[in-house]
């Protein structure tokens, strides 16, 4: 009776403690089991003005890149929480909103934008705040003073977008050429691997007009251009700028008698061009989606897009893929999520086979080494996204000056701009 | 400096006008508009985005351009009444910065609207088959289209001006720009008058964006540019100065052209230079009536 009642008593209370346990259990998930390890990621895109289009395109493919790591149990089992903004291509909206990822919402790690411009004043932001930068744009900020240990470049340097389009033009186009340039830090750029170029190559720069961005009335600057004849007109400009440039030229039927050659071009242009960009209008990219004959690991990523979000992915998400994926690898790699030096350290000398070939991220500058796709328009032959073919994928070790050189700046920096 | 051949600076004359021809459109709905209700419409270029979004949508069903632009005014200028009947009249005798605040809203929550309808990639509009291509005149190149704009526009202008002038209602809306609580007295119902002056002037800048969009595409976000153009001219022409939006647009859109020339880089910051010296200089712009600066 005895063994009874302290059974009783004991399983009342085994019972009772029992319950609690399943209690605080059920209450936990909110507090100390809920706070699953997580690492943030804070990325900025273009959503409104000019480069719209082109900043949703980086924006869905860091969401893809995040979805497949999270899938995947995330980064050394941390969860990765991504927050995104829109930095509405303003340099001011841009550092405040960043300084509210990093500030405010605590990133560990930023990355984006799509303006030469903008990613320099994010870069030093990383820098002051050590906080490793993935930019994802063409831009100079791993050359020279601009650089520092927390910035990583995944897209071309504008100058190697300028020397592999410019080798094919004066091989294949002709000698004489015009150019009309964006006019900031990105433009100047471009315009400066063009002129270099062109001393290298006995090419005859014939003029400049340098525009601002958001031009959407380029007919004034062509009487100067039709004067000079040149063989080929260079856009060194993007998106809403580049489609009504092309547009006006072609409905003074400049395409007639000299061809467009755009130094960086994009899918949606084309696209929105439509028969505008015909035969003799031509542009380059990093990525453009028919590299999925080529490569597997660009069809898995054209065909994963797709499906996503319909259509192919540009250029610019492709850039942003690889730069997500990349600053996870290298976390994987470094074995840790706090150690930002170590971090960056792991992806310097990084190889990696993503959406092309075989490639790697420099180590002395983290510039990621990739070749460049010169398309040609298909005009009114195009058929839904069938609307260019590759003309040429110039290898990125050829287009890119070695590190020595890129720290001074050379040879660009002794290019002379006109005015 | 070298010397400017004679037919560049011909064409840059041609550009200039033809450009400065989609300027006197816009601004002359926005002069019409102010002078009418004393509104500053900050959404001015939201109605010529619209425009343009219309003729996308009716030139690809009906294959007109002309049918497109039609539809564009009549479209556009509805809503555009709509708007001022449901929304900008109950503001009217209250503080003046209200309707400013709605335009501005609309301004933004329009083009918002319409990503999500259209999304963000712009909409081509093709050139009219009979105005595409170029007319080749000695060592000059005028393209079709631009000859039309500025052919079109001199029509407009002139039918225009024949119904402010020469109608009945043209004259009640003159009236009504001058002293509307006289015509109010004359026992017309003003607020209608309202109503049509808002849907006339949204209904004209809907017509600037539609024979402006053959030549950059249809976008969500292309009526931020249109907007400030279209202050920089009422203000240098005058508010509420249907002349000086003519002789405004002419002059802004030439400064454009020449500065285009000379110094491309400044060719959109000229405009501003040129309204900060008209404003210095003659505050109520070139045609403005004193009290309106």
């Amino acid at each position: 009776m005895q063994q009874l009642r302290f059974f009783c008593k004991t399983g009342f209370l085994t019972l009772l403690v029992g319950l609690i346990s399943v209690a605080l259990l059920a209450a936990l998930p909110t507090s100390a089991l809920a706070q699953q390890k997580t690492i943030k990621y804070g990325t900025m895109h273009p959503l409104t003005g000019a480069y719209a289009v082109l900043g949703l395109d980086q924006q869905r493919a860091t969401e893809m890149a995040v979805e497949e790591w999270n899938a995947k149990g995330g980064v050394l089992g941390h969860k990765i929480i991504w927050l995104h903004r829109d930095d509405e291509l303003k340099g001011n909206v841009a550092i405040r909103r960043v300084k509210e990822l990093v500030e405010e919402e605590k990133c560990d790690f930023i990355g984006g934008t799509l303006s030469g411009s903008i990613s320099l004043a994010m870069n030093e932001f990383a820098c002051k705040t050590k906080t490793p930068y993935m930019a994802y744009c063409m831009s100079d900020m791993v050359l020279g003073a601009d650089q520092c240990e927390y910035g990583a470049a995944f897209m071309v340097l504008p100058y190697s977008a300028s020397l592999a389009v410019s080798q094919y033009a004066f091989k294949n186009v002709g000698k004489k050429w015009y150019s009309i340039t964006a006019d900031y830090r990105w433009g100047h750029s471009l315009l400066e691997g063009w002129i270099w170029q062109s001393q290298q190559m006995g090419g005859q720069f014939l003029g400049n007009v340098y525009v601002p961005l958001g031009t959407t009335d380029f007919s004034t600057y062509f009487a100067k251009i039709m004067a000079a004849k040149p063989d080929f007109i260079v856009m060194n400009n993007l998106g809403a700028d580049q489609t009504a440039a092309i547009k006006q030229a072609v409905e003074l039927g400049l395409t007639k008698n000299m061809k467009i050659i755009c130094t960086k071009t994009a899918q949606s242009t084309i696209k929105e061009l439509g028969p505008a960009y015909n035969e003799n209008v031509m542009g380059g990219m990093t990525f453009y989606w028919k590299l999925s004959s080529k490569y597997k690991g660009a069809k898995t990523f054209v065909d994963k897009f797709m499906k996503k979000y319909g259509s192919p992915p540009e250029q610019d998400g492709e850039s942003a893929y690889v730069a997500s994926n990349l600053l996870f690898m290298a976390i994987e790699k470094a074995g840790t999520v706090t150690d930002k030096k170590k971090i960056m350290s792991a992806l310097e000398g990084l190889k990696y086979e993503l959406t092309k070939g075989p490639e790697y991220v420099r180590a002395c500058d983290r510039q990621r080494v990739q070749s460049y796709v010169l398309v040609k328009g298909k005009g009114a032959k195009a058929k839904g996204w069938d609307i260019a073919d590759i003309v040429a994928e110039i290898p990125g070790d050829s287009i890119i000056m070695s590190c020595e050189d890129n720290a001074k700046k050379l040879p660009f920096i002794n290019v002379k701009l006109p005015k | 400096m070298s010397e400017i051949p004679w037919n560049v600076i011909a064409m840059q004359l041609f550009f200039g006008i033809a450009l400065g021809c989609i300027f006197v459109l816009l601004s002359s709905g926005m002069s019409i508009i102010y002078g009418l209700l004393d509104v500053v419409n900050f959404a001015h270029g939201t109605f010529a985005m619209l425009g343009a979004y219309a003729v996308f949508v009716v030139v690809s069903l009906s294959d007109s351009f002309f049918v497109g632009i039609v539809s564009a005014v009549v479209i556009v200028g509805i809503i555009g009444m709509v708007i001022e009947f449901l929304l900008l009249k109950p503001l009217y005798g209250k503080d003046p910065l209200l309707p400013l605040l709605l335009t501005f809203g609309l301004s933004v929550a329009i083009p918002d609207f319409m990503k999500i309808v259209f999304g963000l990639i712009g909409k081509p509009i093709s050139f009219p088959d009979a105005l595409s291509g170029a007319i080749t005149l000695g060592p000059l190149t005028l393209p079709g289209y631009r000859l039309f704009i500025i052919i079109f526009t001199l029509v407009v202008m002139i039918s225009l001006w024949l119904f402010l002038k020469k109608s009945d209602l043209g004259m009640i809306i003159r009236a009504s720009t001058r002293d509307s609580q006289m015509v109010q007295t004359l026992g017309i119902n003003v607020s209608r008058i309202w109503t049509v002056g808002f849907g006339m002037g949204v209904g004209l800048a809907a017509l600037a964006g539609a024979i402006a969009a053959p030549m950059m595409s249809a976008t969500p976000d292309m009526g931020v540019d249109m907007t400030m153009t279209a202050f920089v001219v009422t203000v240098v022409g005058g508010l509420g100065s249907l002349g000086g939006a003519i002789v405004g647009g002419l002059f802004i859109g030439l400064v454009v052209a020449f500065t285009s020339y000379v110094a491309s880089a400044y060719s959109s910051v000229a405009m501003y230079f040129c309204m900060a010296v008209i404003l210095l200089v003659r505050p109520r712009g070139l045609f403005g009536e004193q009290g309106r600066e």
